[in-house]
C-alpha cells in the first residue's frame, strides 16, 4: 500500500516549486534608475537646544558637555530626520548590514542610526562603565541588555522595519533612536538638511520624513529615468 | 362433472393481479420503510456523509501539497531511488536471488537441527525411563547396577549428539542473520522515507479513516451516532447521580480536530481548542459537550432539538457568550479563568455593585456592605445636600454605584431626618472633637495648589477622579467603584476632609480608604485643595426643621426598613436587619412559571429577556397590585449581559467531584483574597492577574514612575516579608512618589492576602531558608568581584543601605540590603536569568547570557547562583534591613 503511494507521487512529480511570495518589496536591479534629492528646513526659529545635566559617572561622562539632541536645527536645516520611500514596492537590492552604534562619552552616536531591516547593530562601549540598552520596541522583541566594561561590543540584528527609541537605564538622559526600514531607499539628514535616495525606478513615490520630535510629512514625487527629483519639505514645531 | 367441494370457476379465476399488486406494494413499502428509517428521519447520516467528503477532500489537497513539495525535496528523490532500487533488487535483482538461496539454505538447515534435536529428545526420554528403573530396583532392594550401565551409555550417547546440535543451530542462526541483513537494509531505507514523508503520509491515513474498502471499491464510512456518556454527572430529582448522554459530536465531527477553524458550523473546530479541549481541561470524551453549552445531548433528528432551543426544553443551548455562566457548574474560581472575559466582569460587578446587599446567594454571604457608615453622617454631609442626594444620587454622581430608589422629595427628607437623628449625637460629639487646624484659611490659592500637587503625585488618582471623565477603577462600564471628588465642596466641609484624609478610620473604622499617612501639612494642603472643587452646598431653607420634624424621622424609619438601606449601609440599630430581597442562589434555573412578568406582554418570554429588562428597568414588571422595590442602577447593556452570565451560573446543579475543577484551599484563599484585594482597591495602583494598573495611564511618558506590577509577587517575596510589608508599608523604591497607603488591615486580612499571592504564583510552602553559613566563600568572593565597577557595577542603580547611588532618585533601583527578607532566593536567581522574562520593560537590564569568561569559569548558572547567594547576605549587619522602619529622606512616604 506504502509503495503504491509511493509511486504514484513519483508519477505526480512535477519539478514544481513556487517562491514563497509574501515579501512586500521586491529586490532586482535597477536600470536607468532615478533618484530623490532635496533638503528638510525647519520653519521658525528652533530653540536653542537645552543642556543636560550629567549627574552620573561625571569623570568619564562629564568630558565633553551634553546637549539635548532631539531637535537640532542648523542654518535653518533640520538635522536627524529621516527620509524614507513608505510606499515602493520594488527596487534595488536590500542589503542587511552591520552599523555601529557607539556609546562614547555617554552619548549615542550617530543619534539616529538608519539600517534596511534584517541589519545588525553593533553596540560599542568604549566608556569603561556600565551602559545598558533598552529598546522601546514593539514589533521587534524588545531588549534591556546590559553592557558593564568588559563587554566591549554587543550585537543585535532588527529583523523587522521599526523606528525603536533606545534609552540608557544608568544614564537618564541618554536617548538614541534605530530606524529600520522596508527598503533600502533611506537617509538621514545632516548639518546641510539635505538628503538624497539614488537608484530610484522611475515612478510616483509617496516620500516621508520622520523626525523624534517633529513627527511625520509625506509628499508625492513623480521619478523619471535617469534624473533627479527634487523635494523639499519644511518641518514645523508642534 | 363437478367435483364435490371444488367450484370450478373458482378454481380457474387468476389471483396473479392481486399478488402482483400486493408484492409491488410490499415492495414499495418497503422501500418506503427504509427509506424513511434511513434517510428521512437521520438527518444527521447526510450531515455525515458531507463531513466525510470534506474531511477526505482536505486531506486529499493537503496530500497534494505535501507530496509537491516533497517531489521538489532533492533528498526525499534520492532516498526514494535508493528506496525503489532496493526493492527491485530484492524482487528480480541480485540480493532477491541471493536471498531465495539463503532461504533454502535455511530450510534446510533447519531440517538438519530438528533431525538432531528429535534424536536427542528420544535419548532424553530413554533416560528418563533408564533413572525410573534404576530407582525402582533400588527400592524393591535389586541390584540397580545394570540400569546404571544403562544409563552411562545414554548420557555418552547424548554428549556425541550435544555438539552436533550446537553446530545445527548456529549454522541456522548464521543463517537467519544473514537473511535478515539483507532484509535490514532495505527497511532502513524504508524507515527513513517514512520519516521524511511523514507530513504527508499523515494525511493518507485521515483519507483512510473516513473510507472503507472492499476489495477494489471504496466508500465513505456508514454513519454512526457519536455517543459520550459522562457516567453521573448530572443528579435527578431524587438526589441520585445519574448519567449524562451526549450526541453532539454526531453532527459535531471534528469539534476537537484542528484545521476545521474557517469551515462553516457544525464543522468548525472549537475556538481555543487546544486550551479548552487540551487534555488537562475539557477533553469532549471526558466532558461531552453539554456540560458547558446545555442543549438536548440526546437529541439527534433536529438542529432545533438538539440545541434544546425547543418549548419544553428547559436548557437551551448557550449561545455565545452566555456559556461562561457554565464555568461556575465546576470551576471554584471562575474569575481566575482567562476564557471567561465577561464572567468575570460580571463576577467582579455583583460583587462589587451592591446585589449582596439585598440579595443572599451561597458562596457571597460575607461580602462587607459597601456604602459608607452612616453613624456619623450628620458630621459630614450638608443636610440640603444629603435629601437632594437621596432623592437621587445619579443627578449628583452619574457614575456612583448607589442606585436611584427614585424617591418623592417628601420621602427623601423623611428617610434624611431619620438617618441624621440617629446620627446627630455621635456626629456632634466627633466634631467637637475634631477642630479644623488654625493655620487653615480657606480660598488659601498657594496651599490648594499645593494640596494639588501632592493629590496628582502621591497616588489619590490610583482610586478618586478629580474632574468630569476622570476615573481610576470602575465597575462594569459607567460606574466609579471610588467616588469622582470634582464637586466635594458642595457635599461637605474642610473640617471634616482634613480629618478624614489625615486619618479616615479615626471617622469611620471599616471604612476601605487608607491611610497614605499624610502630615499635618500635607493635610491640610490637601484640603484646600478640594474645598474648590465644585461650589458651595446649594442653600436648604428649613432644612434642620424638617430634619428634626419627629413625623419625618418616624416615617423615615419605615421607609429605611421598607428599602433595606441597611443592606449597604452601617445604620445604628439595624445591624441585624436581613436582605430584603430574595435569595439568588438558584436564580439561574428558575422556568418561566417562576418569573413574574406583571402585565408586560411586550417582552419576550425568555429567561434572557426577563433578566435583562429587570436590571435595566427594576420596576417593570410593577401592576397596580404587586409593588417592586429595586432599585435603578443605570447600566450599560453590556454590564446586564455581564450581570446576566452570573446570574445564570446561580444553577440548581451538583455537578459529580470526578468532574470538578481543584476547590482546594489555595483555590478557596485566591477567590476570598482577589475579593478583599478587589474590596481595597489595590489594582487601582497594581497590576494584578494582569489586570489594573489603572493609574498608569497618567504616567503614560514616565513608565518607571508608576507603582510595581503585582504579578507573580507570591513566587517573588518571601512570605513573611510581604505580611509585615502590607501590615505597615514603607518606601521600597524611593524614587517613587507615590505612596503605598496603610490599609489597617487585620491580620486575618493580611493573611489572606499573603495568601492570594501565593495563591496565584502556585507557591506551595510559603517560607524558604537560606542557609547563609554554608555559601560557599569562593562564590562570595566570585559575586563581590561581579558587583564591582569593574564588572557589572550594580550599586550603580541599586541602593545598598546608606550607600546611594550617584545621580537623581528616579534612576535608582531598590536597596539590595532588604533582599534577604524580602526576595525569595529562588526567585533570584530567575531575576538575573531574565529580568525582562520576569518583568516586561523593566529597568533592569540583562546581565546574562554573557557573564565575564574569568569569573567561576565563565559559568552564567554558577555567576548567577554566586550573586544570589551574595545578595542574600547584604546587609546582615544593619540587622532589620527589612523591617518596616522609616528611614532617610524618604520617611513618611
Amino acid at each position: 500500500m506504502k509503495a503504491v503511494t509511493l509511486g504514484t507521487g513519483i508519477l505526480a512529480g512535477v519539478l514544481v516549486f513556487a517562491p514563497a511570495g509574501w515579501a512586500a518589496y521586491q529586490a532586482g536591479d535597477v536600470k536607468d534608475g532615478g533618484s530623490i534629492s532635496g533638503a528638510v528646513k525647519f520653519k521658525g526659529t528652533a530653540p536653542a537646544p537645552k543642556k543636560l545635566e550629567v549627574s552620573k559617572d561625571q569623570e568619564v561622562c562629564g568630558k565633553t558637555p551634553k546637549t539635548d539632541q532631539s531637535l537640532i536645527v542648523a542654518n535653518g536645516n533640520l538635522v536627524n530626520a529621516v527620509v524614507t520611500i513608505t510606499d515602493i514596492s520594488k527596487g534595488k537590492k536590500v542589503e542587511a548590514k552591520k552599523v555601529t552604534l557607539d556609546q562614547k562619552g555617554c552619548e549615542y552616536q550617530p543619534h539616529v542610526l538608519a539600517f534596511p531591516a534584517g541589519s545588525t547593530v553593533a553596540i560599542v562601549n568604549p566608556d569603561g562603565i556600565l551602559h545598558n540598552v533598552h529598546s522601546y520596541s514593539k514589533v521587534n522583541s524588545p531588549f534591556n541588555m546590559a553592557q558593564p566594561k568588559f563587554k566591549k561590543t554587543m550585537e543585535v540584528k532588527i529583523d523587522k522595519p521599526e523606528t525603536i527609541q533606545l534609552k540608557c537605564d544608568v544614564h537618564g538622559w541618554m536617548e538614541g533612536w534605530l530606524v529600520a526600514t522596508p527598503n533600502p531607499y533611506f537617509s538621514v539628514t545632516d548639518k546641510s538638511g539635505n538628503f538624497k535616495l539614488t537608484d530610484v525606478p522611475a515612478g510616483t513615490y509617496t516620500v516621508e520624513v520622520w523626525h523624534e520630535k517633529l513627527g511625520k510629512a509625506t509628499q508625492k514625487v513623480t521619478v523619471k529615468a535617469k534624473e533627479d527629483a527634487k523635494v523639499n519639505f519644511e518641518m514645523a514645531g508642534k | 362433472m363437478a367435483e364435490r367441494g371444488i367450484d370450478p370457476i373458482e378454481e380457474k379465476k387468476s389471483y396473479g393481479s392481486v399478488f402482483l399488486i400486493g408484492i409491488v406494494l410490499l415492495v414499495v413499502f418497503s422501500l418506503w420503510a427504509f427509506w424513511d428509517d434511513n434517510i428521512t428521519r437521520r438527518p444527521w447520516k447526510a450531515i455525515q456523509r458531507r463531513f466525510h467528503d470534506l474531511d477526505y477532500n482536505k486531506a486529499k489537497a493537503a496530500y497534494e501539497e505535501e507530496n509537491k513539495k516533497l517531489q521538489a525535496d532533492a533528498n526525499y528523490r534520492e532516498l526514494y531511488q535508493k528506496f525503489a532500487a532496493a526493492q527491485e533488487s530484492l524482487r528480480r535483482g541480485e540480493l532477491g536471488k541471493r536471498l531465495a538461496a539463503l532461504e533454502r539454505q535455511e530450510d534446510q538447515a533447519t531440517v538438519r537441527f530438528r533431525e538432531i534435536d528429535q534424536e536427542v529428545k528420544f535419548i532424553k526420554s530413554e533416560l528418563e525411563e533408564a533413572w525410573y528403573e534404576h530407582d525402582h530396583a533400588v527400592q524393591q532392594k535389586r541390584n540397580p547396577q545394570p540400569y546404571l550401565q544403562r544409563i552411562q551409555e545414554l548420557n555418552k550417547e547424548q554428549a556425541k549428539l550435544d555438539p552436533q546440535l550446537e553446530a545445527a543451530r548456529a549454522k541456522r542462526e548464521q543463517i537467519k542473520e544473514e537473511i535478515k541483513k539483507i532484509q535490514s537494509g532495505v527497511k532502513a531505507i524504508e524507515d527513513e522515507l517514512s520519516k521524511v514523508a511523514a507530513e504527508r503520509d499523515k494525511w493518507v491515513r485521515v483519507m483512510e479513516n473516513v473510507t472503507l474498502k472492499l476489495g477494489p471499491v471504496s466508500f465513505y464510512k456508514i454513519p454512526k451516532i457519536e455517543q459520550v456518556s459522562l457516567d453521573e454527572f448530572d443528579r435527578n430529582r431524587f438526589d441520585q447521580p445519574v448519567a449524562r448522554v451526549d450526541r453532539c459530536q454526531t453532527c459535531h465531527l471534528s469539534i476537537n480536530r484542528p484545521g476545521f477553524e474557517n469551515e462553516p458550523n457544525p464543522f468548525k473546530t472549537h475556538p481555543r481548542r487546544e486550551v479548552l479541549l487540551a487534555d488537562n481541561a475539557h477533553p469532549p470524551e471526558k466532558f461531552g459537550c453539554t456540560s458547558c453549552h446545555d442543549g438536548q445531548g440526546v437529541a439527534v433528528n433536529s438542529v432545533k432539538q438538539a440545541h434544546g432551543e425547543v418549548h419544553y426544553w428547559e436548557f437551551p443551548l448557550l449561545r455565545g457568550a452566555k456559556v461562561q455562566s457554565s464555568c461556575t457548574s465546576c470551576h471554584l474560581d471562575a474569575q481566575g479563568l482567562q476564557d471567561a472575559p465577561l464572567f468575570a466582569e460580571g463576577q467582579r460587578m455583583f460583587e462589587q455593585i451592591g446585589c449582596t446587599g439585598c440579595h443572599l446567594v451561597q458562596g457571597y454571604e460575607n461580602i462587607p456592605k459597601i456604602g459608607p457608615s452612616l453613624r456619623k453622617i450628620s458630621a459630614k454631609v450638608d443636610p440640603g445636600w444629603m435629601v437632594r442626594w437621596i432623592e437621587n444620587p445619579h443627578k449628583f454622581r452619574p457614575r456612583t454605584r448607589m442606585p436611584n430608589f427614585e424617591f418623592k422629595p417628601d420621602e427623601a427628607v423623611a428617610i434624611a431626618a431619620f438617618i441624621w437623628s440617629l446620627s446627630k449625637e455621635e456626629g456632634d460629639q466627633w466634631r467637637q472633637q475634631h477642630s479644623l487646624p488654625a493655620g487653615f484659611r480657606e480660598g488659601d490659592a498657594g496651599l490648594a495648589a499645593k494640596g494639588k500637587k501632592f493629590v496628582e503625585t502621591i497616588g489619590c488618582k490610583g482610586c478618586h477622579g478629580f474632574a468630569e471623565g476622570e476615573f481610576s477603577t470602575t465597575v462594569g462600564k459607567q460606574k466609579d467603584l471610588v467616588p469622582n471628588l470634582k464637586d466635594i465642596a458642595s457635599k461637605t466641609g474642610p473640617q471634616w476632609l482634613y480629618h478624614w484624609v489625615k486619618n479616615p478610620r479615626g471617622f469611620a473604622p471599616d471604612t476601605n480608604m487608607p491611610s497614605l499617612r499624610l502630615t499635618d501639612d500635607e493635610a491640610m494642603a490637601i484640603t484646600a485643595y478640594l474645598m474648590t472643587l465644585g461650589g458651595k452646598p446649594e442653600a436648604a431653607p428649613g432644612i434642620q426643621e424638617k430634619l428634626a420634624d419627629g413625623n419625618n424621622i418616624k416615617r423615615g424609619e419605615s421607609l429605611t426598613r421598607k428599602y433595606g438601606c441597611f443592606g449597604c449601609h452601617d445604620i445604628k440599630g439595624m445591624e441585624k436587619e436581613s436582605r430584603i430581597g430574595v435569595e439568588l442562589t438558584t436564580f439561574g434555573s428558575k422556568t418561566l412559571e417562576e418569573l413574574f412578568f406583571g402585565n408586560r406582554t411586550d417582552i419576550r418570554q425568555t429567561w434572557d429577556d426577563w433578566t435583562h429588562n429587570k436590571l435595566k428597568t427594576p420596576r417593570i414588571y410593577a401592576t397596580e397590585r404587586v409593588e417592586q422595590l429595586m432599585p435603578q442602577f443605570n447600566l450599560a447593556d453590556e454590564d446586564i449581559q455581564a450581570l446576566r452570565l452570573v446570574l445564570a451560573g446561580f444553577r440548581e446543579r451538583k455537578v459529580a467531584e470526578r468532574y470538578q475543577a481543584d476547590r482546594g484551599q489555595q483555590v478557596v484563599q485566591v477567590v476570598e483574597g482577589r475579593r478583599l484585594m478587589h474590596q481595597y482597591n489595590c489594582v487601582g495602583c497594581h497590576v494584578i492577574e494582569n489586570r489594573g494598573g489603572f493609574i498608569r495611564k497618567y504616567y503614560e511618558d514616565r513608565p518607571t514612575l508608576t507603582p510595581p506590577v503585582l504579578s507573580g509577587q507570591g513566587e517573588k517575596v518571601q512570605s513573611p516579608w510581604m505580611f509585615s510589608f502590607l501590615k505597615a508599608p514603607f518606601p521600597i523604591r524611593p524614587w517613587l512618589d507615590l505612596r503605598m497607603p496603610t490599609f489597617g488591615l487585620s491580620d486575618q486580612q493580611t493573611n489572606l492576602l499573603v495568601a492570594y499571592f501565593n495563591g496565584l504564583s502556585k507557591v506551595g510552602i510559603p517560607f524558604a531558608h537560606f542557609d547563609e553559613q554554608n555559601v560557599p566563600r569562593e562564590n562570595l568572593e566570585a559575586a563581590r568581584a561581579l558587583f564591582s565597577k569593574e564588572y557589572f557595577d550594580c550599586l550603580s542603580c541599586h541602593q545598598q543601605g546608606d550607600r546611594k547611588p550617584e545621580g537623581p532618585p528616579e534612576g535608582w533601583a531598590p536597596d539590595l540590603n532588604l533582599a534577604r527578607q524580602r526576595l525569595n532566593p529562588r526567585w533570584i536567581v530567575k531575576w538575573l536569568q531574565d529580568p525582562q522574562k520576569v518583568q516586561p520593560g523593566t529597568k533592569m537590564p540583562s546581565f546574562f547570557p554573557g557573564g565575564p569568561d574569568n569569573i567561576l569559569g565563565g559559568k552564567d548558572d554558577r555567576q548567577i547562583e554566586a550573586l544570589k547567594d551574595y545578595i542574600m547576605t547584604l546587609g546582615k549587619t544593619s540587622g532589620n534591613a527589612g523591617a518596616p522602619v522609616a528611614r532617610g529622606k524618604t520617611a513618611g512616604r
